[in-house]
């Protein structure tokens, strides 16, 4: 059906490729030795992973004292970069689950990096919630299992539970996602692979997958209702997070704006971030066929889009401040925008909506080059909206005695460091053992804009029944 | 029994559910074991089985085998019930004001010190040096046994060399000294009189750092004795202040306070006055510097410290034409106050003839002879200064002071003893003092601890701590209070009585006789001599049960026979303010309320008390105004160096601080700093990476100014002095706990017309009169709910009201709860970060300009709101509502996600950042058995002294009574001196508290949040100036 | 039981659609079809039923919701009731967002877990694909010949219309007939 209006639409894989070359061209990097990019990457990527265990040991080790936080100012650089990963997952479920209800094929090419980045960003953000904690080993009563204490459970009018309760299930479905729609693909290796150990262990990782369409049909169920719980749940995953604040009663924190501003900023974080990895796996492993600029472009657009409606989001809050006629929110917008962190907030402004407005041309939006740093600026803005948000408002909230000014110590800015360095090692790792590409699903759109060489005609062959709604073979 | 069962279930689950307990978590969980006796001090269960001997034997470390102590306690003593709380009367000895205590004994032990509420002076309150005094009593590093030359030694050598030394020195008759702080005991007076008696050129001198001799010499010239008069505030209608702290730190800040608060209360009974102008005591401070007693005035001057004779003789001359009495003034008048202002002073000050009353704090002679006059003239001698019965809070004598240090650098003196004074740290002595003492024959020092004046003398003998031991007081002649020991001395001190009898030759006999026998005999004596009637005995157990007893005033202790009318022959104007020459600024030596003269350096929780004025902890430092340090080109934080022309070699250097309120030409350093004491500070604090020091590059805290100190004119004088400023390259960490200083947002940030948060609400007297006396008095108005209770609360409900109008800011209820609950000690690096541990802090804001200055202290302790926003944000239930309201924390659930204290809007919440350790195991003993000691990583914050609620309760339900109103007291409420804080049930409509609610001033701070605090607050009440609401604020 | 079969191998897309369609309206019994990929419209082709999974999804997803509001009322109001904040102790606005996510949570797991039943797929299962490449490019179309409409020249005729690679006969004497 694809082939209908073929004419007119560019192909989606370049190069006119067959299924057994996309097999070849996907899974050949997993059989070639790692280059030595890839070599350097995760080396840099593992120290700064190294750097991040240290630094975390350290902290739970003395004390959270060791990190800037004070009276005033008790959360800081550990819930942004809960935020901030949080919401670089969201672009993986977005692109897997939503462009394919949406009937985006060309999501087919990106999907199963998205995924990926998806569970590693949030294995990293679900780190910063345990952590931060001040008796961390306690973690584990945030679970409300039956126990001696009364039996005493869990505070479920609370925010931080409500986030446990999120993450968690966003870990698993997305996890869960990702693995079926791995399975045909899996099954692939298994094939290809000699006999021995990487035969035995993908043929234990497939679940005896052999291709029948009995399967397929249940298969491609059960990836519709998957993309269909995953896109309400990653909106309201972030919905959650943005609760932690909104539903406060810190002026800056309190707002009603929230939900929808944490979303769109997840998304654009999210969708920056895919960007940049699209880019350096396509460079690196030679998928410029599959990953095209086109693939770019649209990318790019999304991007514009949501950087958009992040922007209205910023104007947005400003007015109701002013329009709420809260003296104390009022303050706590002058004091965002011009108070100590003000020049925090005018990073978050240019680089979210000042220069993603580039995309607006064509030039910009083809070019992996400017695609690339728009896509790093994006995320470093992203980074700085959550530390303004919490930060800014907490150092000046209602009683002017206890306002005070938070500076990070170098033991945060190790675990920060350290949690990318974690991202990184596990997405090099990712790309090494598995396709980056779902094989089965780009064989399925190969001919989406590519015109077939017309089929025998078959005096036989009769008029397709109107009952089965079939279109005749171009 | 039941109590062990409970313990057994409640510690169980803890360890269930702790796997981490028995790994990586195990030492942050339960802090690296203390000793088996610090340990079980906070569980219930040892306190049922042991007393304090046990803790002794495991807390001292055995310096004197205590084992046998803990025979005695087979046959428990009467009163002691392992358990429960006693108390003892006794008096303060951390200042010479000598104000009453109720010592708190737990299982042998002393834990807390509250203000005696019977005391006629102390009237209840306890400043914040007399809480922390308790500290000092166990203190490790106080001395154990007597020194001679630096090495241990017992006390049989001591006292053969000593009596040796002094037998020759009797022969030879040589000169004596003794040189002591200001003492008002009658025991160690006389025994002090009766050891110098034998010797034919004796001597025994007091002084005090920050004089006060010459309020003694000019009476000594008005009225021909040399005594301290009384004030009587709780008298006056009108007061006059020049330079004298007299709410925080001047001769007895307590007393003074309590007095004060008498008058200047408006919500009393309106006794026929007929506006509260009237009824309220008007008072108008002149001072150099910001004083938390400047701050409580209704109107204030800025003046150089040189200037106050210049303005008083404007105002005795204005005076002076009204009594009619002749008065030559002399020259143009020297002061910079307005005389249109004097004028009318004059005036208020004549309508309130005879309850009028002028203090000073200068120390020059001539300036307090006029003081004297200006009293004279209003009458106030007799109504609101006392001459008997006077005073003997001081007896310092600065000539006499001048005289012996002069003899010592001509090495006239053959023995010297100095008893709780430390000249080596705060007077100014040349650095070859040390030495000249030294060449004193015989230089005896009685010292607690080996401080810079012990190290310098041949022998040192410790003394005990005042709740050791057994001494007597009469702080007011005819106010006789004692002093009762709580605990075996730690260690093996001699009080100064029993070393002086056993060095007077008393002990021939053999055994030397103990402090105890040497006190009840003087009483004996006394009493007797008194004539007294009644039995000696009953008189004796009177004094010991009230700790303090009105006598006739003895003889000895007020020459009331001797004074004489006014001789007003000796006044004269002091018309020329003193000049300040050109580039050189006024040094104004003063004192801190908790620092003093540096008597407490070695006391943590008083380092670590921010100043109630600059909310600076850990440090000294220049104050200078703002104008001055633009001048200078210096910012807060900036390292200046400060030497005067007039001393040579004195150049000390220490961090700027602006303060508001300052005059121009005055730079201002706090005494007591730069204490060997504070040495001890140097590890103080949690050691990690980013860790910096408590202490300074000099290794102790702050630098002591007393080098700057000058003995001209027959006085020890603290501002006198005239500095050069320099700045250096340099900047200094300042410990600061609350950075900006008004309730005005920022210029450029303010929202148009809420420039000002109205977190501190201020009336006028006008208003409050009008509102008090209306037939239809304002009542609040109540923001209903549009929902239906959730929670009623149909028992107790427990509430506080803090009078924001009594509060001065002394800052003694934070030291009150710090002992009381446990708080700990967190060093300077912390506080600096801004996370002082305090769980009641004083907010201080500034409003109006330097030229009329309004300071507001405002408590700020959890408000235990009935919506609390901190409870529904605490993912694991560790900060929920009791059915009394409390707003509870549950430490051992806690598990640190600081989420709570976020979302506080007072942000009165405190985080255990680190485990804030408590090694020092004699320090330990200081612990309230009732209250956990928290560990690392969990949130803390006021409890309203649950602990005391609990026990009140269960002492109800045992004694089947009802809780009557009062009956609880929290911790910051009883020891404040003037009874701003009150605690009570909401529900008890015969309550204190229930009255106070009605108060028209009272109000709630953010009520607009709807979080409903159960802690409300009494408006500041201004004198009748417009209205500062809306006024630019500067900080 | 064991079953006589007759393999087509395809290399196109198109071309096992066309065959499938065509081998069933002339009578045949299509068994199975192996493919690479899922090919759009063959289960049509094939007259397969749409799964039931989505009830599964739906049923789930309903009782773990169901189960949550009532964990979390009974723990908050019932076992311990404690005032929190002067909330009302079933703040049953507050429990919404932790239920969604369970149902969330529920209806997933369940559906996968159906699904790996259904297909009998587990860890360990030994794959018999008819062809190797099947996980490749091959396309394989099983016709059942234990039926009387089976005769293998009409049949070898229809499937070279549709460039049938290869044709051959299978005897499977192992469950993968059952399917």
């Amino acid at each position: 059906m694809a082939s209908a209006s073929s004419a007119l639409r560019p192909p989606l894989i370049a190069g006119e490729k067959t299924p057994a070359q996309v097999t070849k061209d996907i899974c050949s990097v997993l059989d070639s030795k790692p280059t030595a990019l890839w070599w350097s990457g995760f080396l840099v990527s593992l120290a700064f992973l190294l750097l991040g265990v240290v630094a975390v040991t350290y902290q739970v080790a003395v004390g959270i004292g060791t990190w800037g936080l004070n009276s005033t100012v008790g959360w800081a650089f550990d819930i942004t970069n809960f935020v901030f990963w949080v919401g670089i997952g969201h672009a993986g479920t977005l692109i897997s689950a939503v462009l394919f209800l949406l009937r985006q094929q060309w999501r087919t090419s990106v999907n199963r990096a998205a995924e990926a980045m998806t569970i590693f960003a949030v294995i990293c953000a679900g780190i910063f919630p345990v952590i931060h904690m001040g008796r961390p080993w306690l973690a584990h009563w945030m679970i409300p299992y039956p126990n001696m204490r009364g039996p005493l459970w869990v505070n479920f009018r609370s925010p931080l539970v409500w986030d446990f309760f999120a993450i968690l299930t966003y870990f698993t479905i997305s996890l869960t996602f990702w693995y079926v729609g791995m399975l045909p693909d899996l099954a692939t290796i298994r094939d290809r692979a000699e006999p021995g150990f990487r035969k035995k262990l993908f043929g234990v990782l497939a679940l005896g997958w052999d291709g029948s369409y009995r399967t397929w049909i249940r298969y491609e169920t059960l990836y519709k209702l998957l993309a269909g719980l995953g896109t309400p749940l990653v909106i309201s995953v972030h919905t959650i997070v943005s609760w932690d604040f909104a539903t406060s009663v810190i002026p800056g924190w309190h707002t009603t704006i929230f939900p929808p501003y944490f979303v769109a900023g997840a998304i654009f974080s999210g969708m920056s971030m895919v960007l940049t990895l699209m880019i350096v796996a396509r460079k690196t492993m030679g998928l410029e066929d599959y990953i095209t600029v086109g693939h770019l472009e649209k990318m790019a657009k999304l991007t514009l889009a949501v950087s958009l409606m992040v922007g209205l989001a910023y104007l947005t809050e400003v007015f109701t401040a002013l329009y709420s006629g809260n003296p104390y929110e009022q303050f706590a917008f002058a004091n965002r925008m011009f108070g100590p962190l003000g020049w925090a907030y005018w990073i978050m402004v240019t680089c979210n909506v000042g220069i993603s407005q580039l995309f607006w041309f064509r030039q910009v939006r083809t070019h992996w080059g400017a695609v690339f740093c728009i896509a790093i600026l994006a995320n470093v803005g992203m980074w700085f909206e959550r530390f303004v948000i919490i930060v800014s408002s907490l150092e000046r909230d209602f009683l002017p005695s206890s306002w005070a000014d938070y500076t990070p110590t170098s033991i945060e800015v190790a675990t920060l460091l350290g949690s990318f360095g974690l991202f990184f090692t596990c997405f090099l790792l990712f790309c090494r053992f598995v396709p980056v590409i779902a094989i089965s699903e780009v064989k399925g759109v190969l001919n989406v804009g590519r015109r077939r060489e017309a089929p025998p005609v078959i005096s036989a062959s009769p008029q397709p029944n109107p009952a089965e709604g079939e279109g005749v073979p171009a | 029994m039941a109590e062990n069962s409970k313990n057994h279930w409640r510690s169980l689950p803890r360890e269930r559910d702790n796997p981490a307990v028995v790994d990586a978590g195990a030492r942050d969980e339960f802090p690296e074991p203390p000793p088996a006796g610090a340990v079980q001090l906070d569980r219930r269960g040892f306190l049922q089985a042991a007393g304090f001997a046990l803790a002794g034997v495991a807390a001292t470390g055995c310096q004197r085998a205590p084992v046998e102590k803990a025979i005695p306690y087979l046959v428990k003593p009467v009163e002691v019930t392992p358990g429960r709380a006693y108390h003892y009367a006794s008096t303060c000895g951390a200042c010479p004001a000598g104000c009453g205590l109720l010592v708190k004994n737990r299982d042998g032990r002393p834990i807390k010190l509250e203000g005696d509420p019977e005391h006629p002076l102390s009237r209840g309150g306890l400043c914040a040096a007399g809480q922390a005094s308790i500290l000092g009593l166990y203190d490790s590093r106080r001395l154990g046994a007597p020194l001679i030359a630096g090495r241990e030694a017992s006390w049989e050598e001591v006292d053969a060399d000593v009596t040796a030394s002094l037998d020759r020195i009797e022969a030879e008759g040589g000169a004596v000294r003794f040189l002591t702080a200001s003492i008002h005991s009658p025991t160690e007076l006389a025994s002090i009189e009766s050891f110098l008696g034998r010797f034919g050129d004796a001597r025994h001198i007091m002084y005090e750092p920050l004089s006060s001799s010459a309020i003694l010499d000019a009476h000594q010239r008005t009225h021909g004795v040399r005594i301290l008069p009384r004030y009587r505030f709780d008298r006056a209608k009108v007061i006059l202040g020049f330079d004298a702290d007299f709410l925080g730190t001047w001769i007895s800040p307590v007393e003074y306070t309590a007095a004060y608060r008498s008058v200047r209360n408006v919500d009393t009974e309106s006794n026929g006055a007929e506006s509260n102008d009237t009824r309220r005591a008007y008072h108008v401070q002149f001072e150099s510097r910001l004083s938390i007693t400047g701050g409580k005035a209704d109107r204030r001057f800025r003046i150089a410290p040189g200037e106050a004779g210049a303005a008083l003789t404007e105002l005795a001359s204005r005076l002076a034409e009204k009594a009619r009495t002749s008065f030559e003034k002399g020259s143009a008048p020297g002061s910079s106050v307005p005389s249109d202002q004097l004028v009318s002073l004059a005036e208020r000050l004549w309508s309130a003839k005879g309850q009028a009353l002028v203090v000073c704090g200068a120390q020059d002679v001539r300036v307090q002879i006029l003081c004297n006059f200006i009293n004279h003239l209003l009458d106030s001698y007799g109504s609101t200064i006392e001459l008997s019965p006077a005073s003997n809070q001081r007896g310092d004598d600065d000539q006499a002071l001048a005289e012996l240090l002069e003899e010592i650098r001509d090495g006239k003196v053959d023995a010297l003893f100095l008893a709780g004074v430390n000249p080596l740290l705060d007077l100014p002595l040349g650095t070859d003092f040390p030495e000249q003492l030294g060449r004193v024959p015989l230089a005896v020092s009685f010292a607690q601890r080996n401080d810079e004046t012990s190290e310098a003398c041949r022998f040192t003998c410790p003394v005990p701590h005042y709740l050791e031991s057994w001494g007597d007081c009469e702080p007011v002649a005819g106010v006789v209070t004692l002093q009762q020991p709580c605990i075996q001395p730690f260690g093996n001190p001699r009080p100064l009585l029993e070393s002086l009898a056993a060095w007077s030759g008393e002990s021939q006999s053999g055994e030397s006789k103990s402090s105890y026998d040497i006190v009840r005999a003087t009483w004996q004596q006394r009493f007797s001599g008194a004539g007294e009637a009644g039995d000696f005995d009953a008189f004796w157990k009177r004094a010991i049960h009230d700790g303090s007893i009105t006598v006739t005033a003895a003889p000895t202790a007020s020459p009331s026979e001797a004074i004489i009318g006014f001789k007003s022959d000796a006044v004269r104007a002091v018309s020329a303010a003193r000049p300040i020459p050109e580039g050189r600024y006024a040094l104004s030596l003063y004192a801190k309320p908790a620092m003093l003269d540096g008597t407490h350096a070695y006391n943590a929780w008083l380092q670590e008390l921010p100043d109630p004025i600059t909310k600076i902890a850990w440090d000294n430092y220049v104050c200078l105004s703002s104008a001055a340090a633009s001048d200078l080109d210096v910012h807060q934080g900036d390292v200046v160096s400060i030497s005067s022309p007039e001393i040579k070699d004195a150049v000390i250097e220490l961090p700027v601080v602006l303060q508001p309120g300052q005059h121009d030409r005055t730079a201002a350093i706090a005494l007591g700093y730069g204490a060997k004491a504070s040495e001890r500070f140097a590890g103080l604090g949690p050691k990690w990476l980013e860790k910096r020091d408590t202490v300074g590059p000099n290794g102790r805290v702050g630098v002591s100014a007393a080098r700057f100190l000058q003995v001209a004119g027959g006085t020890l004088q603290h501002s006198l002095t005239t500095v050069v400023i320099e700045r250096t390259a340099r900047k200094h960490l300042l410990a600061t706990t609350q950075t900006h200083h008004t309730i005005a947002l920022p210029e450029h940030l303010a929202p148009r017309g809420a420039e000002r948060r109205e977190v501190v609400e201020e009336t006028t007297l006008a208003e409050q009169w009008q509102r008090l006396h209306s037939p239809h008095a304002a009542h609040q108005e109540h923001h209903g709910s549009l929902w239906k209770q959730d929670h009623e609360y149909t028992g107790h409900r427990w509430g506080m009201a803090i009078d924001l109008d009594a509060c001065t800011g002394c800052s003694a209820c934070v030291i009150a709860c710090q002992v009381e609950n446990n708080i700990p000690v967190v060093g300077k690096d912390e506080v600096s970060r801004r996370r002082d541990m305090h769980w009641i802090r004083i907010d201080r804001y500034y409003s109006g300009d330097d030229d009329d200055l309004e300071v507001a202290h405002q408590p700020m302790l959890c408000q235990h709101c009935e919506n609390a926003p901190c409870e529904t944000v605490c993912p694991v239930l560790a900060t929920v509502h009791s059915e009394e309201g409390l707003n509870h924390q549950i430490y051992n659930r806690c598990v640190g996600t600081r989420y709570c204290a976020n979302n506080c809007p007072y942000k009165v919440r405190r985080f255990n950042w680190f485990d804030y350790a408590h090694d020092d195991r004699l320090e330990n003993l200081v612990l309230n058995p009732d209250v956990t000691v928290r560990s690392r990583g969990v949130m803390e914050k006021c409890s309203l002294c649950v602990q005391r609620i609990q026990e009140a309760k269960i002492e109800a339900k045992r004694s089947g009574v009802a809780l009557t109103d009062g009956s609880i007291r929290t911790a910051c409420e009883q020891s404040c001196p003037a009874s701003a804080i009150h605690f009570g049930d909401m529900n008890d409509p015969g309550s204190r508290l229930a009255g106070l609610l009605e108060n028209p001033r009272r109000y709630r701070v953010l009520e607009e949040l709807n979080v409903a605090p159960a802690v409300n607050y009494l408006k500041i009440v201004r004198d009748g100036k417009p209205d500062k609401q809306g006024a630019p604020d500067h900080g | 039981m064991s079953a006589r079969q007759l393999l087509g191998f395809f290399d196109d897309e198109q071309d096992i659609l066309d065959a499938t369609r065509a081998v069933r309206r002339n009578g045949f019994v299509v068994s199975d079809v192996y493919a690479p990929y899922a090919v759009h419209g063959l289960d049509k082709a094939m007259g397969l039923q749409p799964s039931k999974l989505p009830r599964v999804c739906f049923a789930l997803g309903l009782l773990g919701a169901a189960l949550k509001v009532w964990f979390e009322i009974w723990t908050s109001a019932v076992d311990w009731p404690i005032n929190v904040g002067g909330k009302p102790l079933n703040s049953l606005p507050a429990f919404v967002p932790v239920t969604f996510e369970v149902m969330v949570l529920f209806a997933g797991m369940s559906t996968v877990f159906a699904f790996v039943l259904v297909a009998r797929l587990y860890p360990g299962r030994r794959a018999t694909p008819p062809d190797p490449a099947v996980s490749d490019y091959r396309f394989v179309l099983v016709i059942d010949e234990t039926d009387a409409a089976f005769d293998p020249e009409v049949l070898h005729k229809l499937l070279r219309k549709f460039r049938v690679r290869a044709i051959e006969e299978r005897v499977t004497t192992d469950q993968e007939s059952a399917r």
